[in-house]
């Protein structure tokens, strides 16, 4: 697209160039006439070449990052499956390109299905929830489309799914954003003839630190207690500070933090799977 | 094999996994060590150079026994006959990874399971008579476990094979035609992609439960004047004339921990380099457990259905050996790929993929 469109600048440019050229034949437009022509015409200038920036093309990121699904859950599996599933996944992401994308991104997914016209859809939508491990990784987006929330569940790995495309790449407060559906409707509005954002290839992840506003209880969950470490929430406007702090202190299960059986430390692990699927990727 | 050479540490205030050799010099960093250190039999009876010789030459003596004799060309094996109609295969016996995703071509997603066929050998082959007098069978073994933990008897078993000893054998009936050399391994290439198999393990224990979890039962209404009666079984059957509860009454027990068969799996894929088979659905037991493959035996409702809706006869290739004949590569299935793989007697480095996965979009 942007290449076709410089090409077609450098056109118009020349034909531009062109009109002011002082024209004693008419056909001096056409090479034969031109080679054979008496008067030598004026020396060509070319014209300078005009710089396009094009804004809207987002380059790959640069920095190191490894998708959430390669991170095999904790548990007595043997690690041997996990294997042969990344094998899997690193040849299906030679085949597609999935990119970085974060909960609280802008996507845009076009898969394929059969009963489409043109046998394509595409979906723009704000992504809310990662979810699976492995082959089975899922994704869920968000939009509001003519008043009606749509939510899509897509598998990262399917192969139904054509394009991924981060429009905005950006993190939230939270790692999980399900409170969208009950939050006002302009905060999972996007519009889906957005424009790709551009974003730097290094650097941290911006992080959008947007606090939405609530519809009125009831809703889907009790967003407030304290399992779901919630911070982008005006709570303040739905709330009181007493109803707050009797909520925090009554769901509050302060054990949790010293289960060790809970603890999973997954630092040195992700190190390895990203060395690994670097090496697999550059093959 | 019984002691573990790694310890794992949590501790609560670095965070970090430690091997034990690392606790142990450090003496700064052990805070609480979680570990209960059960002495193996090595370290009640070997001093520590011998400790470490055993290990070594049993490591050795076992790679010896199943990854250099890779291939059974190397010692005779037995003449191989050709494939008749009725004629049984042996199965395999397999180790449960767990489930993954799987699409075919046009796209649709499948769950299937994952069974490494991991060190499985044929133990002993045994004729008609020998078994029961009606067929021939064989005695196949899986997961090469510690030989401490084995009885002489199972031990001279092994020994006669030259493999390992297994954690789990069991006995296929075969065809006469069928019989392999006690030795010979066995591979995920044993089956090829497009078959029906029935997977037997033991189901995953319950432990005691009544019957509304053991069988089904409807249980009673959680209000209406309900007293202490929930989940109960009511009447056990009828008074007066039987004047007794019938047998086989259902009623609470032990659930699980039976063996269960689920019949009739299609193999959807097969990884001949790691030897993963993927088979449809799920299977009985809990992950990493043994379970035992075998090529189906009965044509099943759900088969029967299935070949009437995709419009063709049973597939010969569905009983054909692949062990002693060479049957016929047929492009049975309009959503799987057969790698060109003839015999399973050498380790095959193609794998069976779908080729729709891997390129780019549809």
């Amino acid at each position: 697209m942007a290449a076709c469109t410089r090409g077609l600048k450098n056109l118009l440019t020349s034909i531009k160039f062109c009109r002011t050229l002082p024209f004693q034949d008419e056909r001096f437009l056409c090479t034969s006439a031109l080679r054979f022509a008496n008067n030598e015409p004026p020396k060509f200038v070319p014209p300078s070449k005009p710089v396009i920036i094009n804004k809207t093309q987002t380059t790959a990121s640069t920095r190191r990052f490894l998708s959430p699904e390669f991170i095999p859950p904790r548990g007595r599996t043997d690690p041997f499956k996990y294997f042969m599933e990344r094998r899997d996944m690193v040849r299906r992401r030679k085949a597609l390109n999935i990119p970085e994308f974060y909960v609280g991104s802008i996507l845009a997914v076009t898969m394929a299905d059969a009963n489409a016209s043109g046998k394509t859809n595409r979906f723009v939508g704000i992504c809310i929830q990662r979810g699976g491990r492995g082959l089975g990784a899922t994704f869920v987006l968000r939009n509001i489309l003519n008043g009606q929330g749509v939510e899509i569940c897509y598998e990262l790995y399917s192969p139904r799914i054509q394009t991924i495309e981060v429009l905005k790449l950006e993190k939230r407060l939270d790692s999980n954003l399900m409170y969208l559906r009950d939050a006002l409707p302009e905060y999972s509005t996007v519009d889906p003839e957005m424009k790709p954002v551009p974003f730097s290839p290094t650097g941290e992840v911006p992080v959008n630190k947007l606090k939405v506003k609530m519809c009125p209880k009831p809703w889907s969950k009790h967003w407030e207690r304290p399992q779901f470490a919630i911070q982008g929430i005006r709570f303040d406007l739905c709330m009181t500070p007493k109803q707050m702090e009797f909520v925090q202190k009554k769901y509050a299960k302060p054990w949790e933090e010293y289960d060790m059986l809970k603890e999973y430390d997954t630092s040195k692990l992700e190190e390895q799977i990203l060395a690994e699927v670097q090496q697999e990727m550059n093959k | 094999m019984a002691a573990s050479g790694w310890r794992f540490v949590l501790q609560r205030g670095s965070r970090f996994i430690l091997s034990r050799t690392t606790v142990e010099s450090s003496s700064q960093l052990v805070g609480c060590i979680r570990t209960v250190k059960i002495p193996t039999w090595f370290e009640e009876h070997l001093t520590e150079d011998n400790q470490k010789y055993m290990r070594h030459s049993m490591a050795e003596e076992y790679r010896r026994q199943t990854a250099e004799r890779l291939c059974p060309l190397k010692d005779e094996p037995w003449p191989r006959h050709e494939w008749t109609e009725g004629s049984r295969r042996v199965g395999l016996v397999a180790i449960k990874l767990g489930m993954a995703p799987i699409w075919t071509k046009s796209g649709e997603r499948h769950a299937v399971t994952m069974l490494q066929v991991q060190d499985c050998h044929v133990i002993r082959c045994m004729s008609k008579e020998e078994y029961d007098g009606h067929s021939a069978a064989l005695a196949v073994g899986g997961k090469n476990v510690s030989p401490f933990y084995r009885s002489e008897k199972a031990m001279e078993l092994f020994r006669n094979a030259g493999v390992p000893p297994k954690q789990k054998v069991t006995i296929f009936k075969v065809s006469d035609n069928a019989i392999i050399k006690p030795g010979t391994p066995l591979y995920a290439a044993h089956f090829r992609p497009g078959q029906y198999v029935d997977v037997t393990a033991k189901s995953i224990g319950k432990g005691f439960q009544g019957v509304m979890k053991r069988w089904g039962f409807k249980g009673q209404p959680a209000s209406h004047g309900q007293t202490k009666t929930h989940r109960r079984p009511g009447a056990s059957g009828p008074g007066g004339d039987p004047a007794k509860v019938f047998k086989g009454k259902k009623m609470p027990g032990k659930m699980g921990n039976v063996f269960v068969t689920a019949y009739g799996l299609k193999i959807w894929r097969v990884n001949t380099k790691y030897n993963v088979l993927y088979v449809h659905g799920s299977v009985p037991g809990h992950t990493n457990c043994v379970l035992k493959v075998r090529i189906i035996r009965r044509t099943h409702s759900k088969l029967k259905c299935e070949r009437r809706r995709r419009g063709f006869l049973m597939m010969t290739s569905d009983l054909a050996p692949v062990k002693n004949t060479i049957a016929p590569v047929k492009k049975h299935h309009r959503t799987c790929r057969t790698a060109p793989f003839i015999f399973s007697d050498v380790v095959l480095d193609q794998h069976c993929v779908f080729v729709c996965f891997f390129s780019r979009g549809q």
